[in-house]
């Protein structure tokens, strides 16, 4: 820690510093590296961190100097005022270029962002206001009480305190629950909207809070340089950035600082040589797509990676992590019974498939409820449609006296619904710490404001879901493992991560998709204390499962399916003597323990 | 204990560090590129499109400024000192030029010869006028002059002369007025395009037809068949070399007849090569350099040019020949003056070179008239 302070204080100084050591042209270049600095850390906020590839990113730059140049130039606004009304046309366009993402992502995202980007280029070299391809000229210097920024020394420290406060802030947001809830979003659309996460506002947010980095880089652009022409909005530049990105490492905001400083740099040296100089890019970044694909950002871990494999650096070789014991909630008054969710005649349709057929069942506040049935009966596919994530083709879902049938994932997981998968859906690249904070969050995105206005109340916002990530590490046993990765833990451990996630929502009703899959004997043990205390706290539990023991001593009622029909519902005992139901698992020794465990495929999904 | 080592050595650098920072605490970025040296060779900087589209523009000029300077280089310099020519590409793109602009003033050239493109010029000038170093361009745009920088002079016409001198032959010599324009976006395209608009407007002419396409496009089809339609009697091409001659090759092979009528573009090898001998017979063309035989000084130019570089010369080469010969003249007749004083002395030069007489007036202009040439056999010729 004290090291880190220590070397951003060198840094700061010797960024101070270096201005004495460049003549005037160097300054420039220098001036031009932090303006793309700024930018690639917009890019590396929308892509890297929420996962919307954004390729307007260079044209929103070239909208905040324009209109610069033509509010100073045309409208005779003064230049502060310019870039304040700059602002919020570029952040207007911004929200405008990101409305594609709410319906489509990834490549389609990326052609569609690469379409209104060239739309604009266009406009700019054909529109008289614009001045076409001869640009604008005599954009007026930006004053400072004191200082000339026509003085490209002082535009340099302009810019410099700008570029800190614009990385700090990106920082400062991704460590902070907004960036938080981008990264899930990122690793897992999915599972974010089941832990409530409202992924349509935050996609939005992303695209808004780029725009703001493009808008601020554009805006110095447009007093550095006092000139705008179309060419530097071109395509080509936004392959430089997005090379930038690439090479920087896109997961990490330093990472982008780094790539956007060492590709500038690089093209310093290359300008005499324009005909090598693309070609030198390309070969770059599929150079370290192939051999870093995490970046120049991502080699520090790789490199000791490969260390220990060579053994010339010591493992860290102690004892591995236990998983902890559960430490049971405290019991509380059980509620009186009522009907918490009901299912009125619910059919889902794929095509032909008809996976749910006329599904009536009641779940009682307070039960724990079994669904069984073979595999492609419909049981997942009826918490897809309970979850949000499925719009059944006809019938309706009520939550207590809520209609909540066509509500989005987002929506059901504040109404108090929280689920597992059959698959586990944990957050890939977040620790398991970082994995209940997201679910812990219970704000609203568009509670984002506080951002921009009062961070020392997202500080301790943050700090108060640290302490609930711990308490609640610490209750199911998960200490240990609060900063590791999930992808490095066995896997009942992380079947158990996603239950405490689950759990973090602090749900009315919770949905387990089969999770004894793959546990052994004892976890099997853990699971069923683990859930009886969750029930104990008043918690509705349906689980799916094929381990039937389990069904059997932990369900008080069982609903049976079969080719998407409830065949059988009652206690246990009732449900393994009904000859239906026998004559669903084909004779064979049906209800009894060694009913085989799921392979998993999710026919219906 | 190896914290407070770290911690001691973090001061440690701190403490070095500041009066660093306090000697040097008035300004940074004192010491700019001197240009008052008085010995060593005169550093004057060519900025062209050495690459990309618009190259064989930039490689004409550097043609033309290299023969000027290797002759005045081969007759002593000037004042003993030898002149030295460097070369930057700005890939026709403005806001490199604007990057040029600051490289060349950082590293102390004291004048500038191009570039061909008057966008990228017009993006450079107000970093050139506050770096005090004059400027001659090759290029044409009346945005040149509306500059207004004391610093930027133009080694030719404006596209007002061109257009003014094509307006009047077409209108008022032959008595042509069913007139289309075929015009391109770029910067260069623009600027033909108000200027012959205006001079036809001058003359109550109102063209029939005025179709616009973008600076890469290589399909004019659509724009073609429409001015087919209007049959007119002359069309007028706004474009550059390679352009100009795709668009007259096409109207040919829509059954287009009639003669194209154009500014330097359309008198250069490119343009017939492009466009193919036999279609460009009868283009017109508003140039102040219709050929290589028009004088004895063109003639000696023309032969030393193919001594040189083994090609033929033409009009770019021609007027960057011109722009550096008045540059080095105003720099031997103010002893090696910068800044001020040598914007004045060019501003003073008079010249006889090879597109007319040079006299510069107050907005940097110093020729004002073009010729009439027509394409006869394949050879531009002045027209009767």
């Amino acid at each position: 820690m004290k090291l880190r302070v220590a070397g951003i204080g060198v840094l700061a100084v010797l960024a101070w510093l270096l201005p004495y050591q460049l003549d005037s042209y160097l300054i420039h270049v220098a001036n031009v590296v932090i303006l793309f600095a700024i930018l690639a850390i917009g890019l590396g906020l929308v892509m890297g961190i929420a996962g919307q590839i954004n390729l307007a990113q260079i044209a929103l730059f070239g909208v905040a100097s324009y209109a610069t140049a033509i509010l100073t130039t045309r409208a005779g606004f003064g230049f502060w005022t310019a870039a304040a009304l700059a602002m919020l046309i570029v952040a207007a366009i911004g929200l405008l270029i990101g409305t594609p993402a709410l319906r489509m992502q990834s490549h389609y995202l990326g052609i569609v962002t690469l379409g209104l980007a060239l739309a604009l280029t266009n406009w700019v070299t054909n529109a008289h206001i614009a001045g076409g391809a001869e640009g604008i000229t005599g954009i007026p210097a930006p004053t400072l009480p004191g200082i000339d920024l026509r003085n490209d020394y002082f535009f340099y420290y302009l810019e410099l305190i700008v570029f800190a406060l614009a990385l700090a802030f990106g920082l400062f947001v991704v460590r902070t629950p907004l960036g938080r809830k981008m990264r899930a979003m990122r690793d897992d659309s999915l599972a974010a909207g089941a832990v409530g996460v409202e992924v349509p506002q935050l996609r939005m947010t992303a695209f808004f809070l780029a725009s703001i980095y493009g808008g601020v880089a554009g805006v110095l652009y447009a007093g550095l340089i006092r000139y705008v022409a179309p060419e530097t909005f071109s395509i080509a530049n936004m392959f430089l950035l997005l090379a930038m990105v690439i090479i920087g490492g896109r997961q990490s905001l330093v990472g982008c600082v780094v790539g956007a400083v060492a590709l500038s740099l690089l093209r310093e040296v290359l300008v005499d040589y324009p005909t090598y100089a693309q070609v030198a890019y390309g070969t770059i970044v599929v150079l370290t797509v192939v051999f870093a694909p995490t970046g120049l950002a991502g080699l520090p871990v790789r490199a000791r990676g490969l260390l220990q494999r060579l053994g010339w650096l010591r493992r860290d070789t102690g004892a591995p992590p236990k998983l902890g014991d559960f430490r049971p909630y405290d019991e509380v008054e059980r509620p009186a019974e009522q009907v918490i969710l009901r299912i009125d005649d619910v059919s889902m349709h794929f095509r032909g498939l008809k996976a749910l057929q006329e599904v009536t069942m009641e779940i009682t506040s307070g039960e724990i409820r079994g669904v069984v049935g073979p595999n492609g009966s419909g049981k997942t596919t009826l918490f897809n449609v309970v979850s949000g994530l499925y719009r059944p083709t006809s019938g309706r879902v009520w939550l207590g006296e809520r209609d909540l049938t066509a509500a989005r994932p987002h929506t059901l997981a504040r109404a108090g619904v929280a689920r597992t998968f059959q698959n586990l859906r944990l957050f890939p690249l977040l620790t398991v710490r970082e994995n209940l904070l997201v679910a812990l969050d219970q704000t609203s995105v568009l509670g984002s404001w506080r951002y921009a206005l009062w961070q020392p109340g997202v500080w301790r916002h943050d700090r108060a879901l640290r302490r609930q990530a711990d308490e609640l590490l610490d209750r199911f046993g998960l200490t240990a493992f609060a900063d590791a990765a999930p992808g490095e833990l066995p896997y009942g451990t992380q079947r158990r991560v996603e239950i405490a996630r689950a759990m973090a929502r602090h749900p009315r009703l919770l949905l387990l998709d089969e999770p004894a899959a793959g546990l052994n004997g004892e976890e099997v043990r853990q699971l069923s204390e683990i859930v009886r205390s969750i029930r104990s706290t008043g918690v509705t539990v349906v689980l799916i499962e094929h381990n039937m023991g389990l069904v059997m001593s932990l369900c008080e009622r069982v609903t049976v399916f079969a080719s998407g029909r409830v065949i059988a519902d009652g206690t246990p005992a009732e449900v393994a003597r009904a000859p239906q139901v026998v004559e669903a698992y084909l004779g064979d020794s049906a209800m009894s323990e060694d009913v085989p465990v799921a392979t998993a495929t999710e026919a219906t999904r | 204990m190896f914290s407070s080592l770290r911690r001691r050595a973090a001061v440690m650098l701190l403490g070095l560090a500041l009066p660093v920072a306090l000697a040097a605490c008035s300004a940074p970025g004192g010491d700019q590129g001197d240009s008052n040296k008085t010995d060593g060779p005169i550093k004057i900087a060519l900025v062209d499109a050495q690459s990309g589209q618009l190259s064989s523009l930039g490689a004409w000029e550097l043609k033309g400024a290299r023969l000027a300077i290797d002759e005045w280089n081969a007759a002593g310099g000037i004042n003993g000192r030898q002149i030295e020519l460097g070369v930057f590409d700005d890939q026709g793109d403005p806001t490199v030029g604007t990057n040029l602009a600051r490289k060349i003033a950082s590293e102390g050239y004291i004048a500038m010869i191009g570039t061909a493109e008057s966008a990228v010029t017009i993006a450079m000038a107000p970093i050139l006028r506050e770096s005090k170093i004059p400027n001659i361009t090759s290029g044409q745009s009346p945005g040149l002059v509306a500059v207004k920088s004391p610093f930027l002079f133009l080694n030719g016409p404006t596209s007002v002369t061109y257009d003014e001198t094509l307006a009047k032959y077409i209108v008022d010599t032959k008595g042509l007025k069913n007139i289309a324009m075929i015009t391109n976006n770029g910067g260069y395209g623009k600027g033909e395009h108000d200027a012959f608009t205006k001079s036809l407007q001058a003359r109550g002419v109102k063209p029939i037809e005025d179709q616009v396409v973008t600076a890469d496009q290589k399909d004019f089809s659509a724009a073609l068949t429409t001015i087919r339609q209007k049959n007119p009697q002359v069309i007028f091409i706004g474009a550059e070399e390679v352009q100009s001659g795709l668009i007259v090759k096409q109207a040919r092979d829509l059954g287009i007849t009639v003669p194209f009528a154009g500014a330097a573009p359309q008198g250069t090898p490119v343009f017939a090569d492009t466009a193919g001998t036999a279609n460009v017979e009868g283009t017109i063309v508003s140039s102040p350099y219709l050929s290589n035989e028009v004088s004895e000084a063109s003639k000696k130019f023309a032969a030393a040019y193919k001594a040189k570089f083994n090609e033929d010369a033409e009009m770019h080469g021609a007027k960057a020949y011109d722009g550096t010969q008045i540059l080095l003249n105003a720099l031997k007749t103010s002893n090696v003056a910068t800044g001020q004083a040598l914007a004045d002395a060019i501003r003073a030069t008079k010249y006889a070179g090879l597109l007319g007489d040079f006299a510069f007036d107050d907005t940097g202009v110093g020729i004002f008239a073009t010729r009439i040439g027509t394409i006869q056999g394949g050879k531009l010729v002045a027209a009767g």
